[in-house]
């Protein structure tokens, strides 16, 4: 927990004394995300005002090779924002201005720490939002979304944060700012380095400015509510859905044991005796979202529904999202504890991973709630457990580890949304070979070479996870090769 | 050299790589005989190329299971190509840039390193995201080996609307505020706007005529986007802009097609590659770092 003497002193005279953070109750804030199983005090925690004082600060780190850790709102669950010990955590909650609005672009430029929801905010009323929705969105930061690429509930069209940036101003970790794009998208000559900085989790900058794209408000907008005996029906709905060629802005799935959470915590009043339900929101053209509307209605009751509800507004829509907005709290009422894992599968083998996530559950004796994004085989199995019976919080987790190896041998992949972090840094090698993983940490060196931004963070390390590699398995697109891993 | 699997790429660049030879790619290296579908799960709607594959050969395919990959430059390159020197055409207005199509890759990096990065689903954040690094690299960070891909249904009907204007970042103004969505808006500087509305048959007959109504466009054939792509392949430069500039930026060129929504115009003369000196800095940390015997030039 030692910085080198006199860096404090200098982080005051770069940033002022107020904004600097040391006092062990104070630091205590920052000691986790929203992973809270791990926590560590940093040194330090520097709270600067502009991009300039960012850049003061890392200059400092790298002078000395202090490690930095970049923080948003400190929502993420992967444990990106966990502290290093010996370092410093640079927070980018004072950051929070949005600098412009340019409608007749369809951009806006925001500091880092501006909350995702406020940037739809200021342009409502205009007819705008932006896209990227995760369900944090009222207080997790811009900077945290590029950092994890985050997505949400409509990413199954709209796209992800990647899909929503066109340009990005990037502390390196030397202390040097580095422009990417601007308002064109794709504006750059050469590599693709915004590309790379999106979803790196603060491993290669800090990001101190963000242009984004946003989009116009649809036509119109039509969810309907699917109710399904079973949770075989409602995926084959959704298979039948997509192979119709319509693509719905959003497909999610709750399960039996959600739907019973939901109706506990906020009384939805789903359809009595729905083992499933299956939320279909359709938006765009009025004409295009009548027609696909229609067609969800016949795929779903060929595949089974036995009721659908239809929401044609605001309000009608927020009723029929009650339940599964709330999923995640409402199982509260349900179990002492739960975990949430976040997978992903190819859509196809969705039946094959939910039936595998049956056996796992009744194997280890505890269990799982499935609510997920259907639409891109985007899992969220919430493990039940009870902290306080011994044994059970280390059983959650070995079958959540399991569920995970089920996901990547389906084909898919450790994180679709909630990055690797510290979380998943070590079952990194059960998806990528020592090749793969080599090859990121040679773009990693090539922005870090000293190793001080986040550290210990989406690729494994043998103070984290032992010398000993995780099991090899052929990386998905390897798999498919005829041609082997060379 | 022309290698047939990825080992023989591999073996290729790493025995260039201990000689100290130069390749380029496409020229001394050619992938036509990688040039395999390795993966179509139509369910999925992604697939698994090897990256010698034409675009030609490979919308055949698809098209057989009513799918498409939305990326439709001039010409006929392979997927490597277009990932490598981010060709794009007129659909990149709904469906974006290749970046945005790309799933996951494989790559030979010079030293005939074989690594993976990304996956074949739509949605997956573990790892750095390579696939997206080597979008517009030119060549010269890695080979492109393997693509994987986000695939769209192939429209049950399209239609082409074009306008004639003498002022086309008016009209392109209209149609943004309006909530109409084409998959396509090309301006044909001077004097035309190009839209293509895509989807179920009478979803896009009401586009249509809300378009012409709007914008005092007339419904077309297609052809109008041959010669958007003609233009774009004849053109010199690539100039990116903040969309609300159109205006100006269209006064100050004699002729171009623009994709405004992107910012992006295809100009008859050479524009200067704006790098900044931190960006030029990471290219060369990172041709070192993937590159270190500077093979790929
Ligand atoms: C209830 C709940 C629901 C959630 N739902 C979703 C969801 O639907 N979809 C989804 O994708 N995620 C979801 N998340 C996860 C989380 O909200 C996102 O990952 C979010 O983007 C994190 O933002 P943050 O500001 O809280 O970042 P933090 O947690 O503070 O940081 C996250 C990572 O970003 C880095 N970072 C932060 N700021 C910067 C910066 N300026 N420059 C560089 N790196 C930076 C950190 O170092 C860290 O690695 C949810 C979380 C919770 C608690």
């Amino acid at each position: 927990m030692t910085l080198p003497g006199g860096f404090v002193d200098e982080l005051v005279a770069a940033v002022g004394a107020s904004h600097v953070v040391t006092e062990p109750e104070a630091l205590a804030t920052y000691e986790c995300d929203g992973l809270t199983g791990w926590r560590a005090l940093p040194a330090c925690v520097v709270l600067p005002g502009s991009a300039e004082e960012v850049q003061a600060v890392v200059r400092l780190c790298a002078r000395d090779r202090v490690p930095f850790v970049a923080r948003g709102a400190g929502t993420g669950l992967s444990g990106g924002a966990l502290p290093v010990a010996e370092g410093i955590v640079v927070s980018v909650a004072r950051m929070k201005r949005i600098l412009e609005i340019d409608l007749e672009s369809e951009r806006v430029v925001v500091e880092p720490g501006v909350a995702n929801l406020d940037v739809t905010r200021a342009v409502a009323t205009d007819g705008y939002f932006y896209a990227p929705d995760p369900s944090s969105q009222q207080v997790c930061t811009i900077g945290g979304n590029v950092a994890e690429n985050s997505g949400g509930a409509h990413c199954l069209k709209h796209g992800f944060t990647v899909n929503h940036v066109t340009g990005a101003k990037v502390v390196l970790p030397d202390g040097e700012l580095l422009e990417l794009g601007g308002k064109a998208i794709d504006g750059d000559e050469g590599p693709d380095l915004l590309g790379v900085v999106i979803g790196s989790e603060g491993t290669l900058g800090i990001a101190v400015e963000v242009t984004l794209r946003i989009v116009r408000q649809p036509e119109l907008v039509v969810t309907q509510l699917a109710a399904f005996r079973s949770i075989e029906h409602a995926g084959e709905a959704v298979s039948a859905i997509v192979a119709s060629g319509i693509l719905p802005s959003a497909m999610e799935i709750m399960d039996t044991l959600t739907i019973q959470a939901a109706e506990e915590a906020y009384r939805p009043g789903y359809p009595e005796g729905a083992g499933s339900v299956l939320l279909v929101e359709l938006d765009g053209v009025a004409a295009q979202v009548d027609e696909d509307a229609d067609a969800v209605d016949r795929l779903c009751r060929a595949a089974g529904a036995f009721e659908i509800r239809i929401a044609r507004d605001a309000a009608e829509r927020a009723v029929l999202w009650l339940g599964r907005k709330g999923a995640f709290a409402a199982m509260g009422r349900i179990s002492p504890d739960y975990y949430v894992q976040d997978g992903v599968v190819p859509r196809t083998q969705l039946p094959a991973v939910l039936r595998r996530i049956d056996e796992l559950s009744a194997a280890h004796g505890l269990r799982v709630g499935n609510v997920f994004h259907a639409g891109d085989g985007n899992l969220h199995p919430l493990v039940l457990y009870d902290a306080k019976v011994k044994g059970d919080y280390e059983r959650a987790k070995a079958l959540a580890d399991e569920i995970l190896t089920a996901c990547v041998e389906a084909g898919g992949s450790l994180t679709g949304e909630h990055g690797i972090g510290v979380d998943k840094a070590c079952a990194m090698p059960s998806m990528f070979s020592e090749r793969d993983l080599e090859a990121f940490e040679r773009v990693r060196r090539a922005f870090d070479p000293d190793g001080i931004a986040n550290p210990g963070k989406v690729l494994p390390t043998p103070r984290l996870c032992g010398e000993v590699p995780g099991p090899y398995r052929p990386h998905p697109l390897e798999r498919l090769g005829l041609a082997e891993r060379f | 050299m022309r290698p047939r699997t990825i080992e023989e790429a591999a073996a290729l660049l790493a025995g260039a790589s201990a000689a100290g030879r130069r390749i380029r790619i496409g020229e001394d290296l050619v992938t036509d005989a990688l040039d395999r579908v390795l993966e179509h799960e139509a369910g999925d709607l992604t697939c698994t190329v090897e990256a010698g594959i034409r675009l030609s050969a490979l919308r055949g395919r698809l098209a057989a299971a009513g799918q498409r990959l939305s990326l439709d430059p001039p010409g006929d390159p392979t997927i490597g190509a277009c990932v490598a020197r981010r060709l794009s055409g007129p659909l990149s207005h709904r469906f974006g840039p290749p970046r945005d199509l790309v799933l996951g890759v494989t790559l030979v990096l010079g030293d005939g390193t074989v690594a993976s990065s990304g996956g074949k689903v739509v949605k997956n954040v573990a790892g750095y995201d390579l696939g997206k690094l080597v979008c517009g690299s030119e060549g010269r960070l890695a080979l492109i080996a393997r693509v994987a891909l986000r695939l769209h249904p192939l429209p049950a009907a399209s239609t082409t609307v074009v306008v004639e204007t003498d002022d086309p970042a008016g009209i392109v103004g209209e149609l943004r505020r309006s909530s109409l969505q084409p998959s396509a808006l090309d301006v044909l500087h001077p004097g035309r706007v190009a839209l293509l509305f895509e989807g179920r048959e009478e979803a896009v007959a009401a586009q249509v005529e809300a378009a012409c109504a709007l914008v005092d466009g007339a419904a077309a054939d297609g052809a109008v986007w041959d010669e958007a792509r003609e233009r774009q392949a004849r053109a010199l430069g690539r100039l990116a802009f903040a969309p609300g500039e159109l205006a100006s930026v269209l006064a100050s060129l004699d002729e171009a097609v623009v994709r405004p929504a992107a910012g992006v115009a295809y100009v008859a003369t050479p524009v200067e590659a704006g790098s900044s000196p931190a960006a030029l800095g990471l290219h060369r940390a990172l041709k070192e770092r993937l590159d270190p015997a500077a093979v790929l030039v």
